[in-house]
């Protein structure tokens, strides 16, 4: 009885266990002892562990790593910085919208990434190319997430504010900023994937150093145990870093959870 | 005088947001005209009208229609897979808890990583012909199928589902009569999600490893430093996504009018 309710209680996590065992169990299994074939293009997961504890050994993978991380660092601060107050001009004021949201629509809804091979040749192979494409890809949730924020403060209780003579200060910090922050933080998970989509774009197409750069040149070198543990890492800090936003967003604004298609 | 006024104020969105985009292209054009550029700075400087005529000059030497058919072909063919693939693992997800919890942590590692990095190793396994740009097509658009019609099963009103049980329903009708329905504004905006991953797929498929395509002339013309063919390049996209994407919208939003706003999202 005990087992089996225990069993109840997380038959989530169990299966979802049990699934990745399995299909990792599957694919050494096959690889092995059904087809064992070439090397030079498949792996399984026995040579991918090897290389993986190799790699965390030694200085290359962290150095990629931190390269990588300071591009995109740069990167999203800007795009914090530049738009979530661009944003909350635009939510706040009627012709500020009106002006700048067709504009600024055309640039979201284009693939920006187009703009790459220009970037890379215009501003260089090292940080500042990839730090501005960052940017420009990051920016716009910021952007249209903090202006919608802006405009869902309830008009209640900003004339509340105001009837009750409360001052500009006081609407700013006590109406409208608590109903933006959950929207921020909804663009900043947004922002996220497309910032690492800038940073590997960026690194694919021309540079030295880098995760990107790593996970292509094995790639080109058929060196496919190590290209793994690169999609790896990079899998790891992109499910950790949406998933600390999407509980950040539970937190604050608990009411939105779940209503967001992702 | 008033009637002028009339007629602005019913129309100023679209007077702002026009004026400001037409402003900001004269500004670009003027620009030479105000400094004088270095020479290295020149090469890198284009101007709408430089991008116009390259635009123009494209379409003439039916360049533009070659590099335009091989990128459609790879975005039709990769968005209807996942069209095909992602719908019914969707619905199967949200009604069948067992496969949820199986596939769940697939598919969340999958959705949160940027599928590019998946690309060299699709041009190992299928070349650099087609195929690996529709393998990415799909690998990027298919999620977002997937989680929004796995959304929409998910908040099907169970009462509903109990009505239409009680009358004798099986799992067939059920689907048909209240959850497809229920489901499809989820899935349009499924759909217009995927067109967004799918353009970002074709642009990047194309940039590496390829010899045909938009994304392959934005990126051979800039190693070239032909910038006004980059931008012009740029420009088809930006107008081919807007066009997808706003009409996704405009069914949209008359399937779900009722909708509390979110923000925008691509």
């Amino acid at each position: 009885m005990k087992i089996s309710d225990s069993y109840a209680a997380h038959q989530r996590a169990v299966l979802g266990y049990c699934s990745l065992i399995l299909i990792l169990g599957a694919w050494e299994f096959l690889l092995t002892y059904v087809f064992p074939v070439n090397p030079f293009f498949f792996t399984k997961p026995s040579l991918i562990a090897a290389a993986f504890a190799d790699q965390i050994a030694g200085p290359k993978l962290w150095h990629d790593l931190a390269v990588s991380s300071r591009a995109f660092l740069w990167g999203f601060s800007f795009a914090v910085i530049l738009g979530t107050p661009l944003g909350a001009v635009m939510g706040w004021r009627r012709r500020v919208e009106y002006t700048l949201d067709p504009f600024l629509t055309a640039m979201y809804a284009s693939p920006l990434v187009a703009l790459a091979p220009l970037l890379i040749v215009f501003l260089g192979v090292g940080l500042l190319g990839k730090a501005v494409l960052v940017f420009l890809l990051a920016v716009f949730p910021f952007i249209f997430n903090t202006a919608a924020g802006v405009k869902s403060a309830d008009p209640l209780l900003i004339n509340v504010i105001r009837s009750f003579g409360g001052k500009e200060k006081d609407l700013y910090l006590k109406v409208i900023l608590p109903s933006t922050v959950p929207y921020i933080v909804a663009g900043m998970r947004l922002a996220i994937g497309r910032g690492l989509v800038g940073i590997i774009v960026g690194e694919f197409f021309a540079a030295s150093e880098g995760i990107g750069f790593a996970i292509q040149n094995y790639g080109d070198t058929y060196r496919l145990p190590e290209m793994f543990v690169g999609i790896i890492m990079l899998a790891v800090i992109a499910v950790l870093l949406t998933e600390i936003m999407r509980k950040l967003e539970i937190t604050l604004a608990p009411w939105r959870a779940g209503e967001e298609v992702r | 005088m008033t009637a002028l006024k009339a007629y602005y104020n019913d129309k100023e969105p679209y007077v702002l947001g026009i004026g400001f985009i037409v402003l900001l292209l004269l500004l670009w054009q003027s620009i030479p005209y105000c400094f004088t550029l270095s020479r290295g700075m020149a090469l890198f400087f284009t101007t709408p009208t430089k991008i116009g005529a390259a635009f123009y000059q494209l379409l003439m030497n039916g360049e533009l229609e070659k590099h335009f058919y091989v990128s459609a072909l790879a975005f039709v063919v990769g968005l209807g897979l996942s069209i095909l693939v992602g719908l019914p693992f969707g619905l199967l997800m949200g009604r069948s808890r067992i496969l949820d919890a199986l596939l769940d942590p697939y598919v969340t590692a999958f959705n949160a990583t940027p599928r590019i990095i998946w690309l060299p190793l699709l041009i190992l396994w299928f070349g650099i012909g087609i195929w690996s740009k529709i393998v990415i097509v799909f690998a990027g658009a298919v999620f977002p199928l997937l989680i929004n019609t796995y959304v929409g099963v998910k908040n099907v009103n169970r009462v509903l589902v109990n009505v239409v049980r009680s009358f004798g329903a099986n799992e067939w009708q059920v689907m048909k009569i209240v959850v497809l329905p229920n489901s499809l504004p989820y899935i349009i905006a499924g759909l217009r999600l995927a067109i967004g991953r799918a353009i970002l797929g074709v642009v990047v498929g194309e940039f590496f490893g390829s010899s045909q395509g938009l994304g392959y002339m934005i990126a051979a013309a800039a190693s070239n430093y032909k910038v006004d063919i980059v931008f012009a390049g740029v420009f088809i996209f930006m107008g081919l996504s807007l066009i997808l994407t706003m009409s996704v919208k405009g069914l949209e939003s008359r399937l779900v009018s009722w909708r509390p706003e979110t923000a925008k999202t691509f």
